[in-house]
């Protein structure tokens, strides 16, 4: 009486590895024409962040998911090993793990195993807030990534952050939305006051996360980033003028193959998990799938880029 | 680089989990089985309103496997049109979900192998679970932190997201959660955390109780003659029920002091005996 899956979706442990990973998996839809079916797919792999479950808060990442697999782009939802529904130890300071890669190569594998076995020309790794983190390592790691989708990306070492602060605290402030606002302000504030280490990064940048950012975004790997509004709270004061721009930051590094495209998503929240972030990100992930991953032109362009990034 | 490594060996009970789709009127359920051979009982996990799932999720699904990997049976469940279970969440009610709660615990009673059921209600869960529970359902119930009623939970749900929702609008755009009340029952949908909440879902949940044999000074095990077990929880139970304070590091959170006496009421109310981890 119970099903594994249902007409469009399917739960599924990925497990080659000997790390197994729970996940929902959401196929194309069958009115697809058969024309688009014979051909090699791209998917869409969704990374759990913290311990919000693969279904993402308000379950948005179901939205999204079904919404892609509808578009002719199969999806999967999975949880990390001890998060959501997947066994595993998890780290006592959670985000500075993640913020050092500590998903990466499991993550890696987790992509090349979902392309091969629903066999799929690539994978566009999908992440939101510390599951963008993850999908930057694990996407300069893998040639089966294609492209990466990442939401609200944050670029400091959270350990840096606040070396006063109990790493308790630090993690408080990284998963609530009040904590964002004191966040923000405080990164400000720091920000102002330190002198500029690394170039011309400030002091508390996580510069290992942007060495492998820049290697990504000059290698022109299509990436996709949203970024919602700051909170109104911070005002517009000195506060925001005194931000650094990471993402400009970055975009300066590209060179000319970088396809990178920055969306700004004004009135929705942290999660975009209501009603305007679930339709902003639909939509505009939907036109840039389209035009990166059509499915007759699908190459594998993306070895070269990869070979270009282990030499 | 510190990473996530292999797991040396996983517990048998954790390879013994079975997640699929149960068929009700108009949806699917999502389930997890944690399946146990010959078990000592079984229990049906009735887990907190949708706003809150995300943050109870893992010691809830802790709780699960502690539960199993001492014999005792676990099925939990997504409510009709939340997480990972179909429909459509602006169509379903508090009804749906007793729905969803009496099919599952018939199910669940209809297994292999006679042992007592338990129902276990977390938050809005523990409405539900006791409601079943009143009408003969199971053998034994536990509350974790139930309100008196449904609306209690859209209440204190909706207060507590308007705060952070403040902090991203312009002072002009702010509106208190009475505002949101009125517009409720006014006969408009308010989007709270993502999920549409209608007017009649705002309705039901004024009507939505716990049976007033649950209230003190009732003493529900006098009026049942089974085992009742109801606990209020506190903030050292966050992120498992929220009202708590967050104290970072949620994920790696110990609760084995909250599993273990639980666990060893439910041993001793139903007369099973104490299973090793």
């Amino acid at each position: 009486m119970i099903l594994d899956k249902l007409e469009t979706r399917q739960l599924i442990t990925l497990g080659a590895d000997g790390i197994l990973v729970r996940g929902t998996y959401h196929d194309v839809q069958r009115n697809t024409t058969e024309s688009t079916r014979a051909a090699k797919k791209i998917g869409v792999l969704f990374l759990n962040p913290l311990s919000t479950p693969r279904t993402l808060i308000g379950d948005s990442a179901v939205y999204w998911a079904s919404s892609f697999a509808a578009q002719g782009y199969p999806s999967l939802r999975i949880d990390m090993p001890g998060l959501g529904d997947s066994y595993g130890e998890v780290a006592k300071d959670l985000v500075t793990f993640i913020n050092n890669g500590g998903f990466a190569a499991v993550v890696a594998s987790k992509v090349k195993e979902f392309s091969e076995r629903f066999g799929l020309a690539g994978v566009v790794i999908y992440g939101h807030c510390a599951g963008a983190t993850t999908a930057v390592y694990a996407a300069s790691t893998c040639k089966e990534c294609k492209g990466l989708i990442i939401t609200n990306p944050y670029f400091n070492a959270a350990n840096m952050l606040t070396p006063k602060l109990s790493p308790g605290m630090v993690d408080w402030a990284r998963r609530t939305t009040v904590g964002e606002v004191l966040r923000a302000a405080y990164a400000r504030i720091r920000e102002a006051r330190k002198k500029r280490g690394n170039g011309n990064l400030p002091g508390n940048a996580n510069v290992h996360l942007i060495a492998h950012w820049k290697q990504l975004v000059s290698s022109g790997l299509p990436i996709l980033i949203f970024k919602s509004g700051e909170p109104a709270a911070l005002g517009s004061s000195k506060l925001r003028a005194g931000a650094f721009d990471y993402l400009e930051h970055i975009t300066s590094l590209a060179g000319h193959k970088s396809r990178l495209s920055l969306r700004m998503i004004e009135g929705t929240n942290h999660s975009f998990a209501d009603r305007l972030g679930r339709a902003a990100i639909r939509e505009h992930a939907e036109v840039w799938l389209h035009k990166h991953f059509p499915d007759e032109a699908i190459t594998l362009a993306r070895d070269s880029i990869f070979c270009e990034l282990s030499r | 680089m510190v990473q996530f490594t292999q797991v040396q060996q996983y517990p048998e009970s954790v390879l013994a989990e079975r997640a699929g789709y149960f068929p009700v009127p108009g949806a699917h359920l999502y389930t997890v089985l944690h399946a146990v051979e010959a078990p000592l009982a079984r229990v049906l996990l009735i887990g907190s309103f949708a706003s809150e799932r995300h943050t109870s999720y893992r010691p809830w699904l802790q709780w699960g496997r502690y539960l199993a990997a001492r014999r005792i049976e676990v099925l939990r469940f997504d409510y009709r049109g939340v997480g990972e279970s179909t429909g459509v969440f602006k169509e379903i009610g508090f009804h749906s979900w007793m729905d969803d709660v009496e099919r599952l615990s018939a199910w669940l009673r209809k297994r292999e192998g006679d042992a007592p059921l338990i129902l276990h209600g977390l938050e809005m869960g523990g409405i539900l679970a006791a409601k079943a529970f009143h009408d003969g359902e199971a053998d034994a119930l536990v509350l974790w932190s139930a309100p008196v009623s449904a609306n209690k939970v859209l209440r204190s749900t909706l207060q507590r997201w308007i705060g952070p929702q403040q902090l991203l609008k312009q002072e002009e755009d702010r509106r208190p959660p009475s505002h949101y009340f009125r517009l409720l029952e006014e006969g408009q949908s308010v989007e709270v955390d993502g999920y549409e909440w209608t007017p009649q879902l705002w309705s039901e949940s004024l009507s939505f109780e716990l049976p007033d044999t649950m209230v003190p000074p009732n003493d529900p095990a006098v009026s049942y003659r089974r085992p009742v077990r109801i606990v209020q929880l506190g903030k050292s139970a966050a992120p498992l029920v929220l009202g708590g304070l967050l104290n970072g590091f949620e994920e790696s959170k110990d609760f084995s002091w909250l599993f273990a006496p639980n666990y060893e009421w439910i041993a001793s109310s139903l007369h099973i005996p104490l299973g090793a981890a």
